[in-house]
């Protein structure tokens, strides 16, 4: 590739160009300010090279979020896209608004796990019902970050607060929730296994209708607990108190993690707690929603977590199907197509006169 | 004995979901078709059947459109309202009752008239009984007062539209009911029906399906809504007018439309399409612009065109849904948490419920921001006689949205935020464009868009957004003043209000007073509005609701010396405003203010 000739200068040193001659520098975004080491950063780093390799033309996504630390995200990645930072668990709604009237952008979502599985799950739920065309990553990470570490609806049960109760109610499983909601495209990936999480939203990018990709990204800062399946808990000795609000601990990122179908592997977290990772086997169908939700019911017997594609379905029309959409996008139909004209109104008139 | 000729009021008690709806509807049209000045409003209960109905229909040559001020003739159905009914009717009234209810006729001092209205009934049809009883004492009202045949024929072919068995089942218990009168009641009331010339010819329509129509011709391009009384219908106008109107010849539609999970999604529909350029909007009542809070905030802070039309109904809390109210006036104009300032447009006849639905989105699309149609339960859900709808003599106004690359480049300096012009109002792109691709946000921000906690750049922010609201007043539909050159009285008032003032006015003017009124057609209020109130000696604010919202926002924007200069009338009861209660309140606010 990069022997074909730029579209503009660059500097003498030959830079890597995608098949629309565009840098990977197009697709970057700001500086994050997220804690350093933060899962939810390696995400944004896949959807860079993801859009660019798919070569998705940089202006042509939409980046839309909730609130969370996993929403702030859409300002580090994609700097030539416009984004929407919505408000809390509603980025569905405002998705599907701007979808409706611009059906031709790629939008993608990301949301983390209080946005989508509390307060945003009907938005999430309904989104999934209409099969929206949309990516929607759920960076999940079992916990709040920005209002410094409550459980989330994911957090798994027997996790323990460092202060405070163990946390006995049932998580809520985002992709088995999908998957019984008729969910067109579902995966689970890990923040860490870049290769599987890159080969997945590409895949998502390309699907028609709605592909959730429920993402494992530690919080290196809040879920500090031993006993999670998802801690960092780098607080080893709960005697020590720690505050919290002033130290923010420095991480480096997780080593790149990939699994080989139908195998699990366990992987050490900052903590030096562990989590397993299985990736579903070659075998899976992701035809099978039956298949899929045992996998997942299996995975949680026996307290791993399944990645893969789980689940896949490209035969159910999109939205913009069902709503019988002229082809051009509504926000191009002129002025004078959207508004009938003088005779339509003197026939409505003549009618309502009878 | 004399007689009274259209000037009365007729009060049906019937019970939900009988069909009665239909019958008063054939009684409304017909009357309105001999040229008489009419209106009907349907008291109905927040229930699919069974629960007290009630329909009053007014006759006033004056023009008197509001439900009268005492009841001439009682029409009797329900059992269940019947001791209710019948004790509030003054002396000489008269009473149509149904013989077959299995209740008694317990007052000696009105004009009676019984009718074996179920009996009739059966004998037509007797597994639609029910139903055919309404039409019986339409047939009856019709004898009894002198209405046309033809017309009434022409309205149950209208109601019924062409169902050839439908048709000739009602017009068959309409002349039983006529012939039962005619046979065994000699006429011993004063009350009759004349024809009137029709000078201009109209016809009745919802402010709903007007603001429907309107919406329609304003181009929405995206309708997300969840079913609320007495919204609905609103947004089912739109629905119905789309495969006559919004077609392409594929039978492709220009106007998405999506029954949202909850009114919040609803919100979040509407800023995500005016966030990527398109025109969104949804109707509610006050129930679901409260859950929409959130949205509304984020839509003024981020800027986001999105017309939300609220068809107000009695509050607080789930209220009574099915009755009417100004009560949302300032829930509209000072929406979500924070300081926030909305435009609302606030129709007060058919015709400006079409002209507001089309003018909303070019208003939200100039400024930039949420803008609220606030209409209410009367002057959505009731007839209102109109002479026809007039095509919007302005093309759309998209506002400050930058589509070419040209222009956009020719900016010296480009910020989603930054005030170019002076008037507050920003430029923008859109997704999808790649020109100044931001982050739009809800949280702080420059004038660039991006986040920012700095003093200055929130506190400049805030003051831009208040100057560009400030800059809509006298952009907005200006007031509707009729005014007296003696200057004394002035009346503020708004929508449906617009219904009874005529008749306040006469009302007031009849005890000497000299009334002026102006109706405020917007908020934030017109410079005239302030005119108005320098203008005149006294003015009071007239409202449907209990706190005096209007007067409030009044006291709250007008300069020092002119608050002193206007007094609250505010009342409430569900019921669509009877003149006489108002004008009461009005004389005694002028003597408590003059003493």
């Amino acid at each position: 590739m990069s022997d074909k000739p730029a579209r503009r200068e660059r500097p003498a040193r030959a830079v890597k160009l995608n098949v629309l001659n565009e840098p990977k520098d197009s697709y970057t975004g700001g500086k994050s300010s997220l804690c350093p080491g933060c899962g939810h950063d390696q995400i944004s780093n896949v959807i860079i090279s993801a859009a660019w390799e798919n070569g998705i033309e940089p202006h042509r996504v939409a980046k839309m979020s909730g609130i969370g630390c996993s929403s702030k995200t859409p300002a580090y990645y994609l700097g030539q896209s416009h984004g929407f930072n919505t408000v809390h668990g509603r980025m569905p709604s405002v998705t599907t608004g701007a979808y409706a009237v611009n059906k031709d952008l790629l939008y993608i979502g990301v949301s983390g796990d209080g946005d989508s599985a509390s307060i945003g799950i009907g938005q999430l739920i309904h989104a999934i019902r209409r099969n929206m065309d949309m990516v929607y990553i759920v960076e999940n990470n079992g916990v709040y970050g920005l209002t410094k570490g409550q459980y989330s609806a994911t957090a798994d049960i027997g996790s323990k607060k460092k202060k405070g109760a163990t946390n006995m109610t049932q998580p809520i499983d985002l992709c088995a929730l999908a998957i019984n909601l008729g969910c067109t495209f579902v995966a689970r990936s890990f923040s860490g296994s870049k290769k599987q999480l890159n080969a997945l939203l590409k895949a998502a990018m390309s699907h028609k209708g709605f592909a959730l990709i429920d993402v494992i990204s530690p919080c290196v800062t809040f879920n500090n607990n031993d006993e999670s399946m998802r801690s960092y808990g780098y607080v080893k000795e709960n005697e020590i108190t720690l505050h919290m609000a002033d130290y923010i601990p420095h991480f480096n990122p997780l080593v790149e993690v990939e699994v080989p179908e139908g195998h699990f592997r366990d992987i050490t977290l900052h903590d030096g707690s562990t989590i397993r990772l299985e990736t579903i086997s070659a075998e899976h169908d992701p035809g099978d929603a039956v298949a899929a939700l045992t996998a997942l019911h299996n995975a949680e017997n026996s307290q791993k977590h399944v990645t893969g594609l789980l689940y896949f379905d490209n035969s159910k029309p999109s939205l913009a199907e069902d709503l019988g959409l002229v082809d051009q996008p509504l926000i191009d139909v002129p002025d004078e197509v959207l508004r009938p004209s003088t005779d339509k109104l003197d026939l409505i008139n003549a009618a309502l006169h009878g | 004995m004399n007689t009274i000729a259209n000037d009365f009021t007729i009060n049906i008690a019937t019970a939900n979901g009988t069909g009665s709806q239909s019958a008063n509807l054939i009684l409304l049209q017909s009357l309105f078709e001999m040229g008489v000045p009419v209106s009907g409003k349907n008291m109905f209960p927040s229930n699919i059947s069974g629960l007290p109905t009630w329909y009053v229909v007014r006759l006033s040559d004056h023009g008197y459109q509001a439900p009268g001020n005492r009841v001439h003739i009682q029409v009797l159905v329900n059992p269940a309202t019947w001791d209710e009914d019948l004790a509030d009717l003054e002396p000489g009234s008269v009473v149509i009752w149904n013989e077959n209810a299995k209740m008694e006729m317990t007052r000696d001092d009105v004009v009676s008239y019984p009718v074996p209205m179920t009996k009739l009934a059966k004998s037509i049809n007797s597994k639609l009984a029910k139903l055919v009883t309404n039409i019986i004492y339409v047939g009856v009202l019709a004898e009894m007062l002198g209405i046309d045949q033809e017309e009434l024929e022409a309205a149950v072919a209208k109601q019924f539209k062409g169902k050839a068995t439908a048709i000739e089942l009602n017009v068959s218990a309409l002349n039983l009911g006529r012939e039962y009168y005619r046979d065994n009641h000699p006429k011993v009331d004063p009350y009759i029906v004349e024809k009137r010339p029709i000078e201009t010819p109209q016809f009745f329509i919802e402010g709903n399906e007007a603001a429907a129509l309107g919406c329609i011709f304003g181009g929405v391009q995206m309708l997300a809504w969840y079913p609320i009384t007495p919204s609905s219908s609103l947004a089912e106008g739109i629905i119905n007018y789309i495969p006559q109107l919004r077609l392409d010849e594929e039978g492709n539609t220009t106007c998405a439309v999506i029954q949202a999970e909850d009114e919040l999604a609803a919100a979040g529909m509407v800023l995500g399409a005016g966030w990527a350029g398109g025109r969104g909007m949804t109707a509610t009542s006050g129930p679901g612009i409260s859950l929409m809070q959130e949205f509304i905030g984020l839509g003024y802070f981020a800027e986001i065109p999105s017309v939300f039309w609220n068809v107000n109904r009695v509050g607080p809390s789930t209220g009574l849904p099915t009755r009417t109210q100004q009560s949302d006036i300032t829930l509209c104009y000072e929406g979500s948490h924070g300081d926030t300032q909305h435009i609302v447009l606030i129709p007060g006849t058919v015709q400006e419920c079409f002209e507001f639905g089309w003018r909303a989105f070019d208003i939200s699309e100039r400024f930039q921001t949420p803008i609220f149609g606030l209409s209410d339960l009367d002057l959505g859900m009731n007839r209102w006689a109109c002479d026809g709808f007039d095509y919007p003599e302005v093309n759309m106004d998209r506002g400050k949205v930058v589509r070419d690359r040209d222009i956009f480049e020719a900016f010296e300096e480009f910020g989603r935020y930054l005030d170019v012009d002076g008037d507050g109002i920003p430029y923008r792109t859109l997704p999808g464009s790649g020109m100044d691709p931001i982050l739009y946000r809800g949280t702080g921000h420059n004038t660039k868009g991006v986040y920012s906690e700095k003093p200055h750049d929130y506190h400049d922010l805030m003051a831009r957004l208040k100057r560009k609201i400030e800059g809509s007043r006298d952009h907005l539909p200006a007031p509707i003043v009729r005014e007296e050159k003696e200057l004394q009285l002035g009346i503020i008032y708004l929508g449906s209000m617009e219904n009874t003032i005529q008749e306040i006015d006469d009302l007031l003017e009849a005890t000497g007073v000299k009334v002026s009124t102006c109706r405020v057609r917007a908020l934030p209020y017109h410079s005239e509005v302030e005119e108005f109130i320098r203008r005149h000696e006294t003015t009071v604010v007239l409202e449907i609701n209990r706190d005096g919202q209007m007067y409030g926002i009044l006291r709250k924007e007008l300069p020092t010396e002119l608050i002193p200069k206007i007094h609250s009338v505010a009342y409430s009861d569900g019921i669509p405003p009877r003149a006489k209660i108002y004008a009461n309140l009005i004389l005694s606010t002028l003597k408590e203010v003059s003493s």
